[in-house]
């Protein structure tokens, strides 16, 4: 850090709190410059990602700004001193350029790559005391982020069913066929299903994960990370080499839930993490949905319940959940109907009297009417008029249903 | 003048009978008669037999009387093949042929009037029968000498012509004739049917994960399978490769299926033992008798026989006639088939994998994709088509599993491509543990194993029990079910190597019987597991 210009700073010991006057502090260094992006990398590694206080500072001071705080042991309030205790470990240029040997890139604000969909979760409530945009994310493939970020959230449960795992990739493949791009983790289940239906479609997909993007957790996972960090994007806020935690998988669904129009879970167990994607989502005015499971199984409780409280549609079909996505009056989905029947073409009256009409043994006129409660002469026009519609027949003792060449009475549905 | 005695076999169903034919020529009336429950065809063989004698240029002793007598007298006989039996022992009566000749030997065959055998239908059971009674030496027709010399021990005279079977007999050199044309008939598409499904194999099957479990399962513990699923969903594609991941047949089911094709008439004589399980598809049309047997005069074993040791495919099994489901009960439950006609009863080995299939409605034209979905049915057909897949053969299968054309995943490189192979190597391990298990007992699978054996020696542990408990008293099984969920664990446990199913391989069972998805970490356990 001793390279960098000196700044004016306040005085030592005096509490800096992130909304003090009179610094007499420049502009900060331009969101996306060299040195705010070196800064956004210490940061990122010594902060837990997802710290609210962390992200009002640095928008606050910049994160260059901030650094050198931390770095000059000045006190900063809420600001832990173990996480300064790690400054010294932390090259960021070395990160970088190891980084950059394995194909990945650093994303910050200010980049023309950022989307413009992570500003959303800026100023959002915390929810396990985690919320704020990522400081910055590392990315590992071909695509623009900013390009990509049309993405449809397919979250749900590790420990899924057949059942869902089918549904999950048959969705996926639809929906990158539909120009959208599936967000997902990288997690056995669910998320695995949805990433192999959108690479089986060609599609792009990304793998947002809890650990740096050079590892695949679970281990198994590593050919189904390559193959999306070759056609599509695995992104992390997690530096290369970090190991995931639980805490960290908490953090990263907001992102899952900020990178997509809309989330659908497909299998969420009472307590799934995929709950968790789902309230970011809710919390992010996104698109909720919910795919049903039959009422007595278990991988489908939690995202029952989010039907039930009103919290997602529930949709049954990728029709449905673009529908859902596409703004209004796009991709309306077909709607359910029963094949038209005969009877639902004549009219009501008509259909009262073939009603009243025996099935074989015939009936004069008179006890039609009677039987369909409606005047004789409204009847008698009625009747004509279902005869010559092929419907009935007149026979010498009176009416009733057409019958075929054996015989047997035909009785239109 | 005097007696000649010599040995055939009547067979009923896979039954054979060691007849002694005796014939006696002696000085009476001039004629010939045969007595001992011979059927029309083969008291015809009387004038068969006199041509063939005459025009084989011997002598046939027309001015005597002739008795035939087959023994036992009372045991009904029918065919053709007692002639070479009845003209040898003529000629023994008659001197022609040395009487020691014919000791521990059968003569099967029938003739024509030059004098040519010609083939039969069962030869391979008659050997096994006259083999079980002592015979060491059979003189059958040229293209049934294969056939025959299948059975361990057995010395085959393949011959084509009475002559040749003559001077066989009386050890002078035997002529010429012309061959014995081999039976073939409509056995060609049977035939044909089979090599294309030689060159199927589950590698062709992408994704397809849960049914390809299911079907593990079943081809492990030879329990049956209820497939239900839109039309292509790949219902009869999984099936039909059922066969290629069962083992080849032990020695003794080996046996037993060559000697039903025997019977049936469809054994190819070049391919020997049927090592291969088979497989047959009848269709819904199919009669009764062509599905479990019968058939006027000798009993013509049925599809289900024919698919003793493999897999009897019933494609839209709802729309079978009544009569024919209700005639599979039989062999669903105790593998084998009884055929009941006139004053007999035959009884033919069945013990075959019974896969079901059926569309969600009798159309056929449902999809669950709302834009493809074309059902016609009404209410009243779509109920009447579920209640005969809930009916009483529905309540003998073990495995229920609902597919879903969203399966079909071509493109996914993940997908798992898995060989037939590698899953028969599975199928093999899970099979030789209940070999183990069984030794000595009348089962050799755990889809066959009764009730209260499971209970008494093969206890579950109680959390298992417990889960099998709760699953009748919630009344999603009846206590058939209940059963059929215990054999389903114990052949899950012997997938994975284990000594007892626990908790978790009766769950897995309970999805497998109810029809609910399994979880995703069951169907891909097996080939973690290796």
């Amino acid at each position: 850090m001793s390279e960098q210009p000196a700044l004016p700073l306040p005085h030592e010991g005096e509490p800096v709190d992130g909304a003090g006057e009179g610094w007499g502090q420049p502009e900060p260094d331009p969101p996306g410059s060299e040195r705010d992006r070196l800064a956004r990398i210490v940061l990122g590694q010594v902060f837990e990602p997802g710290s609210a206080r962390v992200d009002g500072l640095v928008r606050e001071l910049g994160a260059a700004r901030l650094l050198t705080l931390l770095g000059e042991h000045r006190w900063v309030q809420d600001v832990s001193n173990d996480a300064r205790a790690r400054l010294a470990q932390v090259h960021p240029e070395r990160d970088l350029e190891r980084a950059e040997a394995m194909g990945v890139r650093y994303v910050v604000p200010g980049d023309d790559e950022w989307p413009a969909c992570f500003d959303d979760l800026a100023g959002l409530e915390p929810l396990h005391e985690c919320s704020g945009p990522p400081l910055g994310v590392w990315v590992r493939g071909p695509h623009r982020l900013d390009e990509v970020s049309d993405g449809v959230a397919i979250v749900g449960s590790r420990a899924a069913t057949t059942y869902g795992v089918e549904v999950a990739g048959h969705l996926g493949s639809m929906v990158v066929q539909a120009g959208h791009a599936v967000v997902s983790g990288l997690a056995y289940g669910i998320d695995q299903a949805a990433h192999r239906g959108a690479l089986a479609a060609g599609g792009v997909t990304i793998s947002v994960l809890a650990n740096g993007v050079d590892r695949a957790y679970p281990s198994g996972h590593e050919r189904l990370l390559d193959a999306v960090a070759a056609e599509g994007l695995v992104l992390s806020e997690l530096a290369p080499g970090t190991a995931p935690t639980r805490i960290r998988f908490l953090t990263r669904n907001r992102l899952i839930a900020a990178l997509g129009r809309g989330t659908v879970v497909v299998e969420a167990a009472a307590r799934s993490g995929a709950l968790n994607t789902a309230n970011w989502t809710s919390r992010l005015h996104r698109a909720l949905m919910a795919v049903p499971g039959e009422v007595t199984s278990a991988a489908s409780r939690g995202a029952h319940q989010l039907v039930r409280m009103g919290a997602a549609t529930l949709v049954t079909s990728p029709d449905d959940v673009l529908e859902v996505l596409g703004a209004s009056g796009e991709h309306l989905a077909p709607d359910v109907r029963g094949p038209t029947r005969t009877r639902d073409k004549l009219a009501h009256r008509h259909q009262r009297i073939l009603e009243a009409v025996p099935v074989t043994r015939p009936a004069m006129t008179e006890s039609i009417a009677r039987t369909a409660g409606m005047g004789l002469f409204e009847v008698r026009g009625g009747l004509d008029q279902l005869a010559r519609g092929g419907l009935i027949e007149l026979t010498r003792r009176g009416w009733r249903m057409r019958q075929d060449e054996e015989g047997r009475p035909v009785i239109p549905d | 003048m005097g007696i000649g005695t010599t040995h055939t076999v009547a067979l009923s169903g896979a039954v054979g009978h060691l007849i002694e034919v005796q014939a006696d020529v002696s000085r009476g009336q001039i004629g010939t008669t045969v007595v001992g429950r011979a059927d029309s065809s083969l008291a015809e063989g009387r004038d068969r037999v006199r041509m063939a004698i005459i025009n084989s240029g011997l002598e046939w002793p027309a001015t005597k009387r002739i008795t035939v007598l087959l023994s036992p007298a009372d045991l009904k006989k029918t065919g053709t093949h007692y002639d070479l039996a009845i003209a040898v022992a003529v000629l023994a009566a008659d001197g022609v042929v040395p009487q020691r000749s014919l000791e521990r030997t059968a003569l099967v065959g029938e003739l024509a009037l030059d004098g040519g055998l010609r083939c039969t239908q069962g030869v391979l059971p008659m050997v096994l029968a006259a083999a079980h009674r002592g015979i060491s030496r059979v003189v059958v027709p040229e293209p049934h000498a294969a056939e025959a010399a299948l059975v361990p021990g057995m010395t085959v005279l393949g011959m084509r012509s009475l002559a040749q079977v003559v001077a066989e007999l009386r050890g002078e050199e035997v002529p010429e004739a012309r061959p014995v044309p081999p039976l073939t008939g409509g056995n060609l598409l049977t035939w044909r049917g089979e090599s294309r499904l030689e060159e199927v194999d589950l590698a062709d099957l992408v994704g397809m994960d849960d049914p390809r479990f299911a079907v593990t399962v079943a081809a492990a513990g030879g329990h049956h399978l209820l497939l239900t699923g839109p039309k292509g969903c790949g219902k009869t594609s999984i099936a039909e490769r059922i066969p290629t991941i069962l083992p080849d047949l032990d020695a003794e089911e080996s046996l037993e299926l060559t000697a039903i094709r025997s019977i049936a008439g469809v054994l190819d004589p070049d391919e020997g033992l049927a090592r291969r399980p088979p497989y047959v598809a009848p269709h819904h049309d199919a009669s009764r008798p062509s599905l479990v047997g019968g058939g006027s005069g000798r009993v013509r074993p049925g599809q289900v026989s024919l698919a003793h040791g493999g897999v009897v495919f019933l494609d839209e099994f709802p729309l079978f006639r009544s009569d024919v489901i209700e005639s599979l009960r039989e062999p669903l439950e105790s593998g084998d088939v009884t055929v009941v006609r006139g004053d007999e009863a035959v009884t033919l080995p069945a013990q075959a994998l019974f896969v079901l299939a059926a569309n969600p409605c009798p159309c056929g034209n449902y999809s669950p994709d709302r834009r493809l979905d074309r059902c016609s049915c009404r209410q009243q057909a779509l109920r009447a088509y579920q209640q005969r897949l809930s009916g009483p053969v529905a309540d003998r299968i073990d495995i229920l599993r609902r597919m879903s054309p969203m399966g079909v995943q071509l493109g996914d490189r993940f997908a798992n491509r898995e060989s037939s192979a590698d899953v028969r190597r599975r199928v093999a391990l899970a099979r030789e543990r209940q070999r183990a298990r069984y030794a000595g007992a009348g089962w050799r699978l755990n889809a066959h194993v009764p009730g209260p054996v499971l209970r008494e020696e093969h206890p579950l542990p109680d959390d298992a029990r417990a889960e099998l408990d709760r699953a009748v008293l919630d009344g999603r099984l009846t206590r058939r079910g209940e059963v059929r969920v215990y054999r389903l664990a114990m052949t899950v446990a012997d997938l994975h190597g284990l000594e007892r199913p626990g908790l978790d391989e009766v769950r897995v069972a309970l999805r497998l019987r109810l029809g609910e998805p399994l979880e995703a970490a069951t169907v891909t356990s097996l080939r973690r597991a290796g």
